[in-house]
C-alpha cells in the first residue's frame, strides 16, 4: 500500500512540473501549446539515451535534456512569433503529430514503438536513487524548486512584460518591450523545465515509449492547467493532483471494466473542460481576471 | 504508373478532405468559432452510418438521412448549449477552444467505448477497384467522391450566393453588428451555419467509411485536416479550404512514393507548419488575424 501511494505521489510530482511549466506559457505568455508532451518526450528520450549509452548521472542528463529541449523549442517559438490564438494551437498540434511520428520511427535512438527498456536509475555523485521513497523526495524537491522559480519569474519584471504581451502585444511593443525575445525566452524556459520532468519520468519508470508523449498526453497536460486554473500559481498543481489521481480513484469503482478506465478518465476531463468553460472559465483555483 | 495511381488516390482523399474543410471554414467564417469538434461531427456521422447500414442492414438512403439528421442535431446542439452560453459570458478564443476541444475528447471516447477502438470498415461494392490500365486501379468510390464533392461545393456556392439565408450567412461573417441593425437575428444565422457546416461532413464520412475505414480516433484526424486545410487555404475562403483540402490529400498520397506510410500525416503537417511560419494568411487569405 505504501509503495502504491509513493508511486502515485511521484507521478503527481512529475505531472505537476509539467502542468506548472505549461501554465507558464499558457497563462502568462498566452501561448496555448498542444505540443507540451513533445518536450516531455525529448527530455525522457535524451535521459534514457544518455543513461543507456554513457552514464546514469543526473547532473549530466539534466543539462543535456534541458539544452536539447530548449533548442527544439525554436520550432514552437517560431510560429508563436508569427500567429496567435487558434492558428498557434493548430501549429502546435501539427508539431505534436510530427514529433510523435519521429519518436516512433527514429528507431536507433528512441527504440521505435517498443520504446527503451532497462533505463538505469539516476544517480547524483555516485549515489543511485533506487529506493522509491528517495526518488519521491527527489521529484518533490524538484517540484518545489520549479514552483518557486516559476513564481519568482512571474513576479519579476520579465513576468510583467510577459503578461503585458499576453494582454496586448502591440501595447507592449509600443512600450519598447522586445516581444520576440521575451516570447522566445519564455518558451525556452518552459520547455527546458518540461524536459526535467521527462528526465525524472524516464529514470523513475526505467521504461519509456511513444505512448506517453502523444497528443493524448498533451491534451491531458492542458486539461490539468485548465481544470486547476490557468494563470495561477497553485492551479496547475491542483489540476495535476486531481487528474493524476482520477484513474487511480476510478479503479475502485467495481462496475467499471478495467479496459475502459482510460477512456472514462478522458471523458470525465473532457466533460469537466466543457462545463468549466460554460460556468467557470477561470478554473477551480481561478480568481476573476481583471480586464484580460 | 505508381505516381499516377498515387495522384488518383490523392484526389479521391483530397476531395473528401476539401468537403470537410469547407464545412469547418463555413462555420469559422460565419461565427468566428474555431469548431474543434468538427471532427467529432465527422466521426458521429460515419459511425451512425456504419451502425445502421452495416450492422442493422438498413437501406442506404435511410442510413444516410439518419446520419445527416443526427449530425445536424449535434452541430446545432453544440451551438445552442455549449458555444452560446460561453459566448454570452466570455467570448475569448481560449474558452471556446477549450470547450470545443473538451467535446471532441468526450465524443471520441464515447465512440471508443460504444463501438470499440478497433478498425472497422463498411463493406461495399463501390470500394472494389477496377483495373483501368495495367497497374492502375480505380474504385467507383473515387469517382463518386469527386462528383459529390464538386456537386456539394457548387450547391453551397449557389446557396450562399442566391438565397436569403446564404446572403445572411455571408453578411454575418462580415459584421454581426450590422446584421443585427438590419433586423436579422445573428443567433439564428449562426445556427444555420452550424447546421450546414455539419451537414457537409456527411458525404465525406459515408465515403470514408467505405473506402479507408474508420476507427475511434478518426475525429481527431479529421479535425486536424480541416484545421490545416482552412489555414493553408486562407481563413474565410471556402474556395481556399476546398483547394487546400485537395492539395493535402494529394501531398499525403504522394508522400508514399518516397516515404513509409507512417510519415504521410507528418508530411501534411509540415506543409501546415510551413504555411503558418511563412504565409499565415494562406493562399487566398485576406489579412492574417493577429
Amino acid at each position: 500500500m505504501i509503495a502504491y501511494l509513493v508511486n502515485l505521489a511521484t507521478l503527481v510530482c512529475i505531472n505537476a512540473i509539467l502542468a506548472v511549466t505549461l501554465n507558464f506559457i499558457m497563462g502568462y505568455a498566452g501561448i496555448f501549446s498542444l505540443a507540451h508532451a513533445v518536450f516531455f518526450g525529448v527530455g525522457a528520450y535524451v535521459a534514457a539515451f544518455i543513461a543507456l549509452q554513457w552514464t546514469d548521472s543526473l547532473l549530466l542528463q539534466l543539462p543535456a535534456a534541458m539544452l536539447v529541449a530548449g533548442l527544439i523549442s525554436v520550432a514552437l517559438a517560431l510560429p508563436a512569433l508569427r500567429v496567435r490564438g487558434d492558428y498557434f494551437v493548430a501549429a502546435s498540434l501539427g508539431f505534436q503529430v510530427l514529433a510523435a511520428t519521429v519518436f516512433s520511427e527514429w528507431k536507433s535512438v528512441t527504440g521505435g514503438i517498443g520504446g527503451l527498456v532497462g533505463i538505469p536509475p539516476a544517480s547524483i555523485g555516485g549515489h543511485a536513487f533506487t529506493d522509491p521513497v528517495e526518488f519521491l523526495a527527489l521529484a518533490g524537491v524538484t517540484l518545489v524548486l520549479v514552483v518557486v522559480l516559476t513564481a519568482t519569474i512571474v513576479r519579476s519584471s520579465f513576468g510583467r512584460s510577459l503578461k503585458a504581451i499576453r494582454d496586448s502585444e502591440s501595447a507592449a511593443l509600443a512600450f519598447g518591450k522586445n516581444v520576440a525575445l521575451i516570447k522566445t525566452l519564455s518558451v525556452f524556459y518552459s520547455t527546458a523545465i518540461c524536459a526535467v520532468a521527462g528526465v525524472l519520468y524516464a529514470d523513475y519508470l526505467s521504461f519509456i515509449n511513444v505512448e506517453s508523449f502523444t497528443i493524448d498526453a498533451s491534451t491531458l497536460f492542458m486539461a490539468m492547467v485548465i481544470v486547476g486554473g490557468i494563470g495561477t500559481v497553485w492551479g496547475p498543481v491542483v489540476g495535476a493532483v486531481l487528474l493524476t489521481l482520477l484513474p487511480a480513484a476510478l479503479t475502485y469503482l467495481p462496475f467499471l471494466p478495467r479496459t475502459e478506465i482510460g477512456s472514462v478518465q478522458q471523458m470525465i476531463y473532457g466533460l469537466a473542460m466543457v462545463l468549466l468553460m460554460i460556468f467557470k472559465p477561470d478554473g477551480l483555483m481561478g480568481i476573476k481576471r481583471g480586464e484580460a | 504508373m505508381l505516381l499516377l495511381q498515387l495522384i488518383i488516390n490523392g484526389i479521391q482523399v483530397g476531395a473528401l478532405y476539401g468537403l470537410t474543410a469547407v464545412g469547418f471554414s463555413l462555420i469559422f467564417g460565419a461565427t468566428k468559432i474555431f469548431h474543434f469538434a468538427h471532427g467529432a461531427s465527422f466521426a458521429i456521422s460515419a459511425y451512425i452510418f456504419y451502425y445502421l447500414y452495416a450492422v442493422l442492414l438498413v437501406w442506404w438512403p435511410i442510413s444516410i438521412l439518419a446520419s445527416c439528421f443526427v449530425v445536424v442535431a449535434f452541430g446545432v446542439a453544440l451551438d445552442r448549449y455549449v458555444y452560446g452560453p460561453i459566448q454570452s459570458t466570455d467570448g475569448s478564443f481560449f474558452t471556446i477552444f477549450v470547450g470545443s476541444f473538451g467535446v471532441a475528447v468526450v465524443v471520441q471516447n464515447l465512440i471508443g467505448t460504444v463501438f470499440g477502438r478497433g478498425f472497422i470498415s463498411v463493406p461495399s461494392a463501390l470500394s472494389k477497384s477496377v483495373e483501368l490500365a495495367p497497374g492502375l486501379y480505380v474504385a467507383p468510390a473515387a469517382g463518386i467522391a469527386v462528383v459529390t464533392a464538386v456537386a456539394c461545393f457548387v450547391g453551397l456556392q449557389l446557396f450562399l450566393g442566391r438565397t436569403n439565408i446564404g446572403i445572411a450567412l455571408r453578411a454575418l461573417s462580415e459584421s454581426s453588428a450590422l446584421v443585427r441593425t438590419f433586423g436579422l437575428n445573428p443567433k439564428a444565422i449562426s445556427t444555420c451555419a452550424f447546421a450546414l457546416g455539419s451537414l457537409l461532413v456527411v458525404p465525406a464520412a459515408v465515403l470514408t467509411s467505405m473506402t479507408s475505414g474508420l476507427n475511434a480516433a478518426i475525429g481527431g484526424r479529421v479535425m486536424l485536416i480541416s484545421v490545416a486545410a482552412t489555414i493553408v487555404g486562407g481563413v474565410g475562403s471556402l474556395r481556399g479550404a476546398a483547394c487546400a483540402g485537395l492539395l493535402l490529400g494529394i501531398a499525403e498520397n504522394l508522400a508514399l512514393w518516397r516515404f513509409d506510410p507512417q510519415w504521410s500525416e507528418a508530411v501534411m503537417f509540415l506543409i501546415l507548419f510551413a504555411f503558418i511560419v511563412l504565409r499565415p494568411s494562406g493562399f487566398f487569405g485576406r489579412v492574417a488575424t493577429s
